[in-house]
């Protein structure tokens, strides 16, 4: 497992990520846009998103208010060799619970986890793909 | 294939057909598209290299398997030239009644000859 600036192995940083990624996304959505930065890719159910700007955009006007997302698998692994460039990929499966909707959603996601000079990371790529029964 | 020059959808849609032909019908096969570092978590189990990973998909509980791919996406991972690929579908055993949905992220990077291997690969099937 590779070690990161602060010591932690990329498991434990893959979950803090995702424990705050899916916090933010279901209480305060508008600050997602502290994750990504203009190099930032996202693939929503196929459509393609580039940079911070129209990510946030993206992901704000989804149509629906309020949301819960439970999560089932965290998986993860380095995207480089040892001294490279120490991102982290992870990959995540769980469902969605829209307010007002009978069932939840059934979904797969994966990150690229690229890390800042400060220790902390950001997306550098994400993708989202609604798992239909 | 030159993979520089094509469009990167197009390497991605290529790749994903060959690693699930040779999945189904050379399961062997695959050891040809990982190295010595490629990773393999596959159900959450761990499994690094490619002689430990082609031991793992060989000796998988079935015989034969036919994959059907619902949607392919891909971007590039980043300097590299890696590319990122995530597949959803479903991959029926023989003998099964009902098919099992999964969804498979691939970190593919490039080698000298031009064409790519599997650096990362994590499976997981998608229970209802």
């Amino acid at each position: 497992m590779a070690e990161t600036n602060k010591g932690r192995s990329e498991e434990e940083v893959a979950r803090a990520f995702v424990n705050h990624y899916y916090h933010l996304f279901d209480n305060d959505r508008s600050s997602l846009s502290t994750l990504y930065n203009p190099t930032s890719l996202l693939t929503f159910e196929g459509q393609k998103i580039y940079g911070v700007e129209d990510i946030s955009n993206k992901l704000k006007q989804l149509p629906f208010d309020q949301c819960r997302h439970l999560i089932s698998t965290v998986d993860s692994q380095p995207s480089s060799m040892a001294g490279g460039c120490g991102g982290i990929l992870v990959f995540v499966s769980g469902s969605i619970q829209l307010h007002g909707e009978d069932r939840p959603l059934r979904f797969s996601q994966t990150f690229h986890l690229v890390p800042l000079l400060q220790g902390s990371f950001f997306v550098q790529n994400e993708m989202f793909r609604l798992n239909y029964g | 294939m030159a993979a520089a020059q094509m469009d990167p959808d197009a390497v991605a849609k290529a790749f994903v057909e060959h690693y699930y032909s040779t999945f189904d019908n050379n399961r062997v096969g695959l050891g040809g598209l990982y190295q010595e570092a490629s990773m393999l978590t596959f159900e959450g189990q761990k499994i690094q290299g490619v002689q430990s990973i082609v031991a793992k998909l060989t000796s998988l509980p079935f015989q034969q398997c036919k994959h059907n791919i619902s949607t392919v996406d891909c971007q590039p991972s980043g300097p590299a030239s890696g590319m990122l690929v995530f597949v959803s579908g479903n991959l029926q055993l023989a003998g099964e009644e009902h098919a099992l949905k999964f969804s498979q992220m691939f970190h593919l990077m490039p080698t000298p000859q031009g064409s790519f291997y599997v650096f990362n690969d994590i499976f997981r099937l998608n229970y209802a």
